[in-house]
């Protein structure tokens, strides 16, 4: 009874060219190192190079900074809110949103005005330039990408402690005689797996390919590594995009895997 | 006796210490949120109703009227107005395609895949891939002039222009647009359409007096939150035209590197004037995103 | 000729049958209910009068027209849904009239209109509001207005009620039978809740199964029910297992004791049977040799207060009965072990498969 949905195929094939184009026009190129041979050179090239592993390793060690900084500053506090504090979530939601209104560009720069001189309260400087030292560098860009993961982990958490109804779970632990470290250990964090899984593999997907704040902190990150591997290679960067496009989808494609069904969203970032 | 078999341990209680001891909880987070967010961000809005004494000025602000300037907004908004525009109607279209087009239930849950990961997917490695694909010797630019005998190039187009750009936008702008509005889309009651029907309209009548009403807050606010997408964007530009365009991500670049605008003040509100125009966009998803949750409740 | 005419109506969904051989004739003004469990089908009639459905076979005249393939739009036929389904971007007064405005009747005349209706639902002054402004009840109120709003050739409900609080739902039908009555609307009724069904209707079709069971008055249906399933599904039923003793002088045997049947028997003497009779028509207390009533004893198993009813649960020895007394202050009730006499009139009871 119902006519062949001719225009939702043009729209769904539309679609898919656009997806898909890109990612050809990409491993084309990488595979052309070698004149008129397809060949895996470039890719040979771009991983053994030692520049590149040692801002890839740089990278994820950001990256897996910035994930466990989040979880500990985000799950106490959304826990906290949920179980005490109900009138301070619309505040947790503001805050958590605000990232959207201050771009990535903007933060590096409020963040370098700010913590490259001493911060003072009434005249007393309270902290050192952060920008002197590479360790409190690397501080800088890991609390950085902190904030910008903000509305991503704290998403995430969010919907997981509404999914499980923390104050019936808590309240019906400590009725069982549990402690407080039995109830976040055994009850709480085992129930938000999910949601700290597909938050920290948003976190990591954005933080790995991150440009800005790495290149205006002055940190040997992969994304300044690979801006910069197009002014003298022709070949490798698209190897290397191509990498990091499949990082991107192992990322979401778990976070698929594990959330489905559950009816968790997320939305994107880090441009 | 059947406490014995349990581990001992202090049954946990929240003490009634009253509302102080309630927000110790929450303090780690907001002194972080003051320190990494509000610090960093008021430092440039002070800055930027400062002169170069620390007084007040309103000069950096009427220094935003120079040209140079003022061209840049114009480029970023006219990129972020074409994206959003672009990209929400061919992902409206993609998201009611798949969501009540009637197609089966794999393409559904493919395009939300490839969404997820094309939303997410910006900055360098995407800059790449439209090199790769519309540069002068790109995978399409080469089928087109091969095959189809047409030099895009030759035409007038170039990848590291305007529309050049907007093409790089698409790539994340359209997914997300599909990742709002595809829930949306099936917030539609198969009832109101049939009460519709059952009242004598058609599908046309549908469409105009309840569906497209509906969905407009939702298709209107989705479309803004793409315009702040694209506005803040700043390593895909870079990227792919080296700083040649005049985005004012691009301009803040470079006052960052190297004060090109020779006057601090000037920098920070330039950075003020763009959050300006992203927090409005953002209040204005707000605000038409919570019109529609009070309908569809 | 009847107003709304089925004939041989027959749906199936990938080769499954659900709805076969339907014939109904409702006359103009009548108010019959489809009265089932879910998916018995009643649902899946109601949207083929809509058009929502197109029968597989058979035919649906409307008024003399025959409408079976007309599309839903052009049908005139008014319907309230389940969850309500007014459009959430409309006020009152819009969604109203919808249905005139779609029919490009003049500005003035909607708005005259769509007064009257709001008087016919008793909210004049929401007109304004939106429907998320509304609790359930008056959204279902609004709805019915929109149903009628456009002077539907019937009306048709789909399950008004079931998304309402008990005591609104009792209000409410009340106020559709009053509207239907007050404007004479030919109306079919969809419900899964006997007790509706019985309080609302002229006329109920019992279905199960995709097939109609029967079609009576409430009266009917609760009285003589014809087959099992009408008899299970329309209020409360006893069944004892007893054995046919005397087709012919219309007599059964319980645990040796002889009953007295009021119907005839159309089983052969000696077959397994039961015999079914309503809760209220028991009483407690001997049957002081009336040879038009039975006696059972046994042992009281519970005693449950309900209000308007007391219903006591007795042991007859292998089956347990309830009986369905009215409260009254003076009751004496009894305890639970107590042994009863309980005694039921003949002419109350029958004896079925």
């Amino acid at each position: 009874m119902r006519r062949f949905p001719l225009w939702s195929w043009f729209w769904f094939l539309l679609g898919t060219l656009y997806f898909f184009l890109p990612l050809l026009g990409t491993l084309n190129f990488s595979l052309r190192i070698r004149r008129d041979v397809l060949s895996l050179d470039a890719y040979n090239n771009a991983l053994t190079d030692p520049e590149f592993i040692r801002t890839f390793v740089f990278s994820n060690q950001m990256a897996v900074m910035t994930i466990l900084v989040s979880i500990l500053l985000i799950v106490p506090t959304a826990y906290w809110a949920h179980l005490r504090l109900p009138q301070v979530r619309p505040a947790l939601d503001f805050i958590t949103l605000m990232p959207f209104v201050i771009p990535a560009i903007i933060l590096v720069f409020g963040l370098i005005k700010t913590y490259s001189r001493p911060l003072t309260v009434f005249g007393l400087p309270v902290v050192p330039p952060l920008t002197n030292t590479v360790f409190s560098t690397n501080i800088l860009l890991i609390f950085g990408y902190t904030v910008l993961c903000l509305p991503y982990m704290y998403r995430s958490v969010d919907n997981g402690l509404r999914a499980m109804d923390v104050r019936t779970l808590t309240e019906a632990a400590q009725i069982l005689g549990a402690g407080w470290p039995t109830i976040l250990f055994r009850i709480i964090l085992p129930n938000l797996r999910t949601a700290l899984l597909s938050g920290a593999l948003l976190t990591f997907s954005i933080v790995v390919g991150e440009l800005t704040l790495a290149t205006f902190l002055a940190r040997p990150a992969f994304g300044p590594y690979l801006a910069l591997l197009g002014n003298h290679k022709p070949y490798e960067p698209f190897a290397l995009s191509l990498i990091s496009f499949a990082l991107t989808w192992v990322a979401m494609g778990i976070i698929q895997f594990v959330t489905r069904g559950s009816g968790q969203g997320q939305l994107a970032g880090g441009h | 006796m059947t406490q014995a078999s349990l581990p001992l341990q202090k049954p946990a209680t929240i003490r009634p210490r009253g509302a102080v001891f309630n927000w110790i909880g929450v303090i780690p987070f907001f002194l972080f949120a003051i320190a990494f967010l509000f610090l960093p961000s008021s430092s440039l809005f002070i800055g930027s109703f400062q002169n170069s004494e620390g007084g007040f000025t309103f000069d950096n602000i009427l220094g935003l009227s120079q040209p140079k300037i003022l061209d840049s907004y114009w480029l970023s908004i006219r990129v972020s107005a074409v994206t959003a525009i672009g990209g929400g109607i061919f992902g409206f279209l993609l998201a009611y395609a798949v969501s009540i087009g009637g197609l089966p239930a794999w393409v559904r849950s493919s395009i939300t895949t490839f969404s997820g990961v094309a939303s997410n997917f910006a900055g360098v490695p995407l800059a790449y891939a439209f090199v790769a694909v519309l540069g002068r010797v790109g995978f399409v630019t080469g089928i087109l002039k091969d095959i189809f005998n047409i030099d895009i190039y030759e035409a007038g187009f170039n990848l590291y222009s305007f529309w050049g750009l907007s093409l790089t936008y698409m790539y994340f702008q359209f997914p997300l647009m599909v990742l709002v509005m595809a829930p949306a889309l099936d917030g539609l009651k198969r009832e109101w359409r049939e009460a519709c029907e059952n009242l004598g309209a058609t599908s046309f009548e549908y469409w105009r007096y309840v569906a497209m009403p509906i969905l407009l807050p939702s298709l209107l606010g989705t479309m803004i939150l793409l315009f702040g997408n694209a506005f803040g964007a700043y390593a895909t530009a870079l990227a792919l035209t080296g700083g040649t365009l005049n985005l004012v991500t691009i301009q803040i670049g470079a006052q960052i590197r190297g004060d090109v605008l020779h006057n601090p003040g000037l920098g920070y509100a330039l950075a003020f004037g763009m959050v300006v125009i992203m927090a409005i966009s953002i209040a204005a998803y707000t605000w038409l995103q919570r019109r529609t949750e009070r309908w569809l409740r | 000729m009847a107003y709304l005419e089925l004939e041989n109506v027959r749906k199936e969904f990938n080769n499954s049958v659900a709805v076969e051989n339907f014939n109904l004739k409702v006359e103009r003004g009548e108010f019959v209910s489809f009265l089932g469990p879910s998916g018995c089908g009643k649902t899946t009639t109601l949207r083929m009068i809509a058009g929502f459905e197109l029968p597989t076979s058979g035919a649906i005249t409307i008024n003399g027209v025959d409408m079976t393939d007309t599309p839903p739009n052009k049908r005139n036929v008014g319907m309230v849904f389940q969850a309500y389904a007014l459009f959430p971007n409309m006020t009152v007064a819009d969604n109203i009239g919808f249905g005139l405005k779609i029919a490009k009747r003049p500005a003035d005349e909607i708005k005259k209109r769509v007064k009257e209706m709001l008087d016919l639902i008793h909210l004049p002054v929401k007109g304004d509001s939106y429907p998320y402004q509304l609790s359930g009840g008056q959204q279902q109120r609004v709805a019915l207005a929109r149903a009628l709003a456009f002077q539907p050739q019937v009306l048709l409900l789909d399950e008004p009620l079931s998304a309402l609080d008990a005591k609104i739902r009792v209000e409410l039908r009340s106020e559709i039978r009053r509207i239907q009555q007050q404007l004479g609307i030919t109306t079919i009724y969809v419900t899964h809740d006997q007790e509706e069904a019985l309080s609302i209707s002229d006329r109920i079709v019992v279905m199960s199964a995709g097939k109609m069971e029967q079609v009576g008055t409430p009266f009917e249906i609760y009285n003589f029910p014809q087959t099992s399933f009408t008899a299970s599904f329309v209020g409360q039923l006893n069944l004892l297992p007893v054995t046919v003793s005397d087709a012919e002088g219309r007599r059964c045997a319980f645990n040796g004791r002889a009953l007295a049947v009021g119907q005839p028997i159309r089983f052969a003497n000696g077959a397994s049977v039961r015999l079914a009779l309503r809760p209220e028509e028991l009483n407690l207390g001997g049957a002081s040799g009336d040879s038009q009533r039975n006696e059972l004893t046994g042992a009281v198993e519970s005693v449950n207060f309900l209000g308007s009813v007391v219903r006591i649960r007795v042991d007859v020895g292998g089956a347990t009965i309830s009986i369905d007394l009215f409260n009254e202050r003076q009751l004496v009730l009894p305890k639970a072990g107590e042994q009863v006499t309980v005694n039921f009139p003949a002419e109350s009871c029958w004896v079925m498969e």
